[in-house]
């Protein structure tokens, strides 16, 4: 019995050293790793809101949750020029996550996929430059998957090549996002 | 034996992932680019080297009846700290290798070269052994992904080396394309092996 | 209850724990030479897995995670972060329910403790266990509560009891085809895994929601 409480007594004292060897290197390392976190969020916003200056978009929060973030232009930082906000679908294997950039007219500044897990050289083409620069200049209305050829010709939102599923969920799920976005704003000014 | 020859065992002649069949898990999972293989194998080589040390200066004061899951908390601690320093300072392949980074601590390799040596020898033989270990399942995690990269997606660290023409093995980047290369890559060791004996 | 139909199919088959997340793959390779063993081990493992996946999340959630629920905050009325002992907490978890239960087998079915061997210890190291613990907490909008851990760690383990005695069934039979030499033993073993996860592949479609 005695012997019990001894082992016990002995992986314990390990289990302490263990824990106050690690509390000090997560104190050591847990600025730079928000940092680094920050680093990846404004590195997105730069993509989807590329008219604004780089240090003038503020989040908008309700609570802990970012809603929205609102973008000033560069020359003039106290002018609300854009908003950006994620927009979230689910893909074929995964959940797509996008930073949506609008400039004040809800026509698409840019758009940066986050992440995602599609399957591998088809559905993750959705991160592809060519992919996603058809997104600029586009409002919600415009948001509709067609073959490649239409959208050269018509508009839209041309499909990959064998990721038809992940080219409309990710479009699908900016659609919506600007859609909700945009009424929350409308919805806010008319509360003032 | 050795030192050296305690360290380049790892490497061939008792390589984990590809003779002694452990680590596997990870091998599968990150051995579809050469930037994950790389990062993956040298986080677990840090690991592993840790470990194998604080274990041999620890061995003559463990019991014996609670050795194994001391081990497991050394392992686990030093697997912690590899976490942190990674998301730290290499955002994105922590991002990449997800999952993957605390399964270290599970890795059959670190708790199997902790029992089968490290708990019974010297700190530096302890030391060079888990070298050489760990940096033979670095090869083996770098053999497959080059592998599976090149052929799977024309590119070598995302880079493209075969050209538009080329239309990669899609099959090698998903997950049976895993399990397909390591079996005939088993295989071609087991017929290298044959061959010598003849 | 539709979100909890949702976690066990893709559990068992659309992010099967071998075939597409490869989880479990050393036992995995050790033991599927023979369909009882495997029955076994998996049998074993789904229990541990169970239990261990609601442990865990019962920790992290309470003590670990810097959220109100933590016990800590309640308490003290301080957010502390302790999210960076996950690994070693969840990890000596496992341990001591693998201990637990390779007691109560060796009570209750001598016959399955001595035919389950090394194996039933090494089920600690079975990276799926950790995983499915781990990925509890990996959702992009939200980690699972209670309910939808408990259902995820018994469904993750089905999926690999599955995968488990699909091998040792197949393994079975390739013991009397011919086989090339150099590919005897583990190498074919991987190629026909290949081969399930081809076919698996094939769920990762399946879109239920």
């Amino acid at each position: 019995m005695k012997e019990i409480f001894k082992l016990a007594g002995i992986l314990m004292l390990v289990t302490a050293v263990a824990s106050s060897a690690l509390s000090i290197v997560n104190n050591l390392t847990k600025d730079e790793i928000e940092k680094q976190k920050r680093k990846a969020v404004k590195a997105s916003l730069a993509v989807a809101l590329p008219i604004s200056a780089r240090n003038a978009i503020h989040p908008i929060k309700k609570g802990d949750k970012i809603l929205y973030y609102k973008g000033y232009a560069p020359e003039d930082t106290t002018r609300l020029n854009g908003y950006a906000f994620l927009a979230i679908g689910k893909g074929y294997s995964s959940k797509i996550k996008t930073m949506v950039g609008v400039d004040t007219t809800g026509k698409i500044c840019g758009i940066k996929i986050i992440s995602q897990k599609e399957t591998p050289g088809l559905g993750t083409k959705i991160e592809k430059i060519d992919f996603q620069e058809q997104f600029k200049n586009k409002i919600a209305e415009d948001l509709k998957v067609v073959p490649k050829q239409t959208a050269e010709r018509e508009g839209g939102i041309g499909s990959i090549t064998g990721a038809t599923i992940s080219s409309k969920a990710v479009t699908k799920s900016i659609r919506i996002a600007i859609d909700t976005t945009l009424a929350l704003i409308r919805a806010e000014k008319d509360n003032l | 034996m050795s030192l050296f020859n305690e360290f380049s065992k790892g490497l061939y002649e008792k390589n984990p992932v590809f003779r002694l069949a452990l680590g596997l898990c990870p091998t599968l999972a990150v051995s579809n680019s050469i930037e994950n293989a790389i990062g993956m194998g040298l986080a677990a080589t840090f690991v592993l080297v840790c470990s194998n040390v604080i274990v041999s200066m620890m061995r003559k004061a463990v019991p014996n009846k609670i050795r194994i899951p001391i081990y497991i908390v050394v392992i686990a601690t030093f697997v912690t700290i590899v976490d942190l320093v990674l998301e730290a300072t290499r955002y994105e392949l922590h991002k990449s290798l997800g999952l993957f980074i605390p399964l270290i601590v599970v890795n059959c390799i670190i708790l199997g070269r902790a029992e089968a040596f490290a708990g019974k020898n010297g700190v530096v033989r302890s030391f060079v052994d888990g070298l050489g270990m760990g940096i033979g399942f670095t090869l083996a995690l770098l053999v497959l992904g080059f592998v599976r990269e090149l052929l799977g997606d024309g590119k070598l660290i995302g880079i493209s080396i075969l050209g538009e023409a080329f239309k990669p093995v899609l099959l090698l980047i998903l997950p049976p394309g895993a399990f397909l290369t390591l079996g005939i890559f088993l295989g071609l060791f087991n017929w290298i092996d044959i061959k010598r004996s003849k | 209850m539709e979100k909890l139909l949702i976690i066990a199919i893709g559990a068992i088959f659309i992010s099967n724990f071998v075939f597409s997340r490869f989880l479990g793959i050393c036992p995995y390779i050790g033991v599927s030479k023979s369909l009882d063993s495997a029955i076994g081990m998996g049998m074993a493992v789904i229990f541990v897995m169970t239990l261990a996946s609601t442990v865990t999340w019962l920790i992290n959630t309470y003590f670990l995670q810097p959220t109100e629920s933590n016990l800590f905050y309640i308490l003290f009325a301080e957010k502390i972060d302790l999210s960076y002992l996950r690994t070693i907490a969840f990890i000596l978890v496992i341990a001591s329910l693998v201990q637990f239960v390779e007691m109560v087998i060796q009570k209750v079915s001598p016959t399955l403790y001595s035919s389950l061997g090394i194996y039933l210890p090494l089920i600690t190291t079975n990276c799926a266990i950790l995983g499915v613990a781990i990925l509890n907490f990996d959702n992009i909008d939200r980690p699972y509560n209670f309910i939808e851990s408990i259902v995820h760690g018994f469904t993750a383990g089905i999926g690999f009891t599955l995968a488990l005695v699909l091998m040792a069934g197949i393994r079975e039979k390739l013991e009397m085809a011919p086989v090339p030499r150099p590919l005897q033993g583990i190498p074919i073993a991987f190629i026909m895994a290949g081969l399930m996860a081809i076919a698996f592949l094939g769920f990762s479609g399946l879109s239920i929601d």
